[in-house]
């Protein structure tokens, strides 16, 4: 009971607090922002044709309607939260009759799918290499690793995409060029062949600078564990390496790399963004990049509302899991 | 009594060099001693004499900047003789735990913070013989009951216990697989007065069950007084006076231990009490002569120059001062004479 009352209940609510600001400034924003959403989508309606200035007074008023916009700015804001919390996020604007809700359900699996693996395996593979190379520090291939991917580390993302893309899409094109999967959706193995043919470059992408970051944390995290009490005592009472290693380094290394961890996979909806642009991949970041550049007000929020859920989230899984990872947080 | 370490000339440097400038810290330099079995030796002196430094060496634990330079360690046990300087990884990992142990100076922290108690014991016993977790918890557990220590701090962790209790708990760490040797830096300081007679009281109870040889250091001479069979004195990187423990207390002669006998704080007369004049010195420079000199009140001339060798005043006295062995070559002339 003091578990949940002292523990849980305080991060519960912080978590709640985090969404209604994030929720709130979501909604303020365009509200506040110069340039007015409904004069935008009625000049690109009537872009075309000649209205009566009565009929763009009724559009205007139907698109108020639509989008929410009508009344004064609290009873707007009390609308909003009744249909977030339905969880109805409105029209798309620019793919108008489509609702944001059905773009966000096409896409998400997508950018889960992608995003959510490579984060997972950066992090496995940057923390097991790191606190290796840490640990044999002298060895060939520890120097070899931490050279190249010291090496890679700040070479914009962007750039190394770009590389990928032209050496392996283009010059040898090994892999394919646009898209997600190709053929009928479904559990077949055709179709799951092309889906990780489809995402091997852009998992590349992200994998290598991802580890490049995770190798160079574990390593510096290691380096002050190797010279810890308890793991030069373990090494004077000969306890086996391998349990060195993981039992007393890397165990020990588990709470900033788990909080790490957690916050990049909340934070996988705006990193989706570059990634899925260059590799014309059909997730999230795609739907918020055409978003952005046709000004649809609606997508934007479902995105954002998305990111902050998303993050919060996981920051909050981050804190409850923190006991777990190291006996010394106490539930408190 | 047979000798179980015997130590040779030994001399022990660190050499480090920062933002170019190269030191040698002489921290060992040229000890000689020989630790009889089943014994506590005491080694006592001042923090920053080197009594850790050589306790690394004879634990054959030392890595750089920290350098043997000369000298030997042998370990004499009944069925081998190890020369303990030259051995390989392999065979000092058999000699670890199971023959030859080490309670750490500063143990608060030794214990890895996110196992438990139970787990630790299980690493550090499974490393050295075949058991299952069952069994070394098992034999953690009657250990533990053994030293009087509770059995409810087998599933804690660490932080969990106090300061005292961790310390007890590393000792038992240390010598559960019942090691011939154990070396134990410190093990009462920083702990309370009460805890610290806990501390004793189960070095005491582990040398009864086991005879083990214990070598113990610290700077507390009223620790050595309780639990010491002999004392060694260092000083700056060199041993200057070695007898059983009662000469020690009772008769020393060398100035610089009747500087530290005096220095205990005494029940019957707190003004007595004397402090050391001056400091010890810094050991990558260290006086010429006997390095005790600058703060000697009988230094005499050949003090500045000539370095004091250990004479044996009297069978198992040894000192190292020239004022001490001319005063002791006098009584012998007028004896034969
Ligand atoms: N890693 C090191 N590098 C350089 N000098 C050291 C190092 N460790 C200890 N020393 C020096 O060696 C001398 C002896 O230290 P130590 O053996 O720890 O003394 P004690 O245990 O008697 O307090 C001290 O002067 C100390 O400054
Ligand atoms: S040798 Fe000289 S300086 Fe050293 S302790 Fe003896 S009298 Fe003092
Ligand atoms: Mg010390």
């Amino acid at each position: 009971m003091t578990l949940l009352k002292e523990f849980i209940l305080p991060r519960l609510l912080q978590w709640l607090l985090v969404i209604f600001i994030g929720v709130t400034i979501t909604f303020l924003i365009p509200r506040v922002s110069p340039v007015n959403p409904i004069d935008q989508a009625l000049s690109r309606l009537t872009a075309f044709q000649n209205l009566s200035p009565e009929a763009t007074i009724a559009l205007r008023a139907s698109i108020e309607d639509l989008y929410g916009l009508q009344g004064s700015i609290f009873e707007q804001y009390i609308a909003f939260w009744k249909r977030i919390l339905r969880g109805d996020l409105g029209p798309s604007f620019t793919s108008f009759p489509m609702m944001v809700n059905d773009i966000i359900r096409k896409s998400i699996g997508w950018t889960i799918g992608l995003l959510g693996t490579c984060v997972v395996i950066a992090w496995l593979l940057g923390l097991i290499l790191g606190t290796l190379a840490s640990y044999y520090r002298n060895r060939w291939w520890s120097r070899f690793l931490e050279n190249s991917l010291i090496t890679v580390y700040p070479i914009p993302y962007y750039i190394l995409a770009f590389v990928l893309l032209m050496l392996f899409a283009y010059y040898f094109p090994i892999f394919p060029l646009v898209g997600g999967g190709r053929g009928t959706p479904g559990l077949t193995w055709t179709y799951i062949r092309t889906v990780i043919q489809h995402a091997t470059l852009p998992a590349l992408s992200i994998i290598i600078g991802a580890t490049a970051f995770r190798f160079i944390m574990a390593k510096a995290l290691t380096s002050g564990e190797i010279a810890s009490d308890y793991v030069q005592y373990a090494e004077l009472a000969a306890l086996p390496k391998r349990k060195i290693i993981f039992s007393y380094i890397m165990r020990n290394t588990m709470l900033p790399q788990v909080t790490d961890l957690g916050l990049s996979l909340g934070a996988i909806f705006e990193g989706a963004l570059i990634t899925e642009v260059v590799f014309s991949y059909p997730g999230i970041g795609s739907s918020l990049y055409n978003a952005i550049i046709s000004a649809d007000y609606n997508m934007i929020m479902g995105i954002t509302l998305l990111s902050i859920v998303g993050i919060a989230t996981a920051s909050l899984l981050v804190d409850l899991s923190y006991p777990f990872f190291d006996p010394r947080v106490r539930y408190r | 009594m047979p000798t179980i370490v015997e130590v040779k000339d030994l001399k022990a440097y660190y050499h480090t060099h920062a933002y170019g400038v190269q030191r040698t810290v002489k921290a060992v330099d040229g000890i000689t001693l020989n630790i009889p079995e089943g014994q506590v030796y005491g080694i006592a002196g001042e923090s920053g004499c080197g009594k850790s430094t050589l306790l690394k060496v004879l634990l054959g634990a030392h890595k750089p900047p920290l350098y043997v330079v000369d000298g030997s360690v042998r370990y004499l046990f009944d069925d081998a003789q190890i020369a303990t300087l030259s051995l390989d990884e392999n065979t000092l990992r058999e000699l670890r735990w199971k023959q030859v142990s080490y309670i750490p100076q500063g143990s608060m922290h030794v214990l890895n913070p996110v196992r438990r108690i139970e787990d630790i014991f299980h690493d550090f016993v499974a490393a050295h013989q075949q058991v299952s977790k069952a069994e070394s918890t098992q034999l953690t557990r009657t250990y533990l009951r053994e030293l009087g220590l509770p059995e409810k701090v087998m599933a804690a962790y660490p932080h969990q216990l106090s300061g005292g209790m961790r310390q007890r708990v590393t000792i038992a760490l240390a010598t559960i697989l019942s090691p011939k040797l154990i070396f134990a830096d410190e093990p009462t300081t920083a702990l309370d007065v009460i805890v610290q007679r806990g501390v004793i009281q189960i070095l005491k109870e582990i040398k009864r069950r086991e005879g083990s040889t214990f070598v113990l250091i610290t700077h507390d001479l009223g620790v050595h007084a309780n639990l010491a069979d002999r004392i060694a004195v260092l000083y700056a990187g060199k041993l200057v006076e070695e007898a059983d423990s009662r000469t020690i207390l009772k008769k020393p002669l060398h100035p610089y231990t009747k500087f530290l006998i005096q220095s205990l704080p005494r029940l019957d007369d707190r003004s007595t009490r004397v402090s050391i004049p001056g400091r010890p010195p810094a050991l990558d420079n260290p006086p010429d002569g006997c390095r005790f000199h600058p703060r000697c009140p009988l230094a005499v001339d050949k003090c500045r120059t000539v370095d004091p060798a250990m004479v044996a005043i009297q069978p198992g006295h040894r000192v190292a001062c020239h004022v001490v062995t001319e005063a002791t070559e006098e009584v012998r002339h007028a004896a034969t004479a």
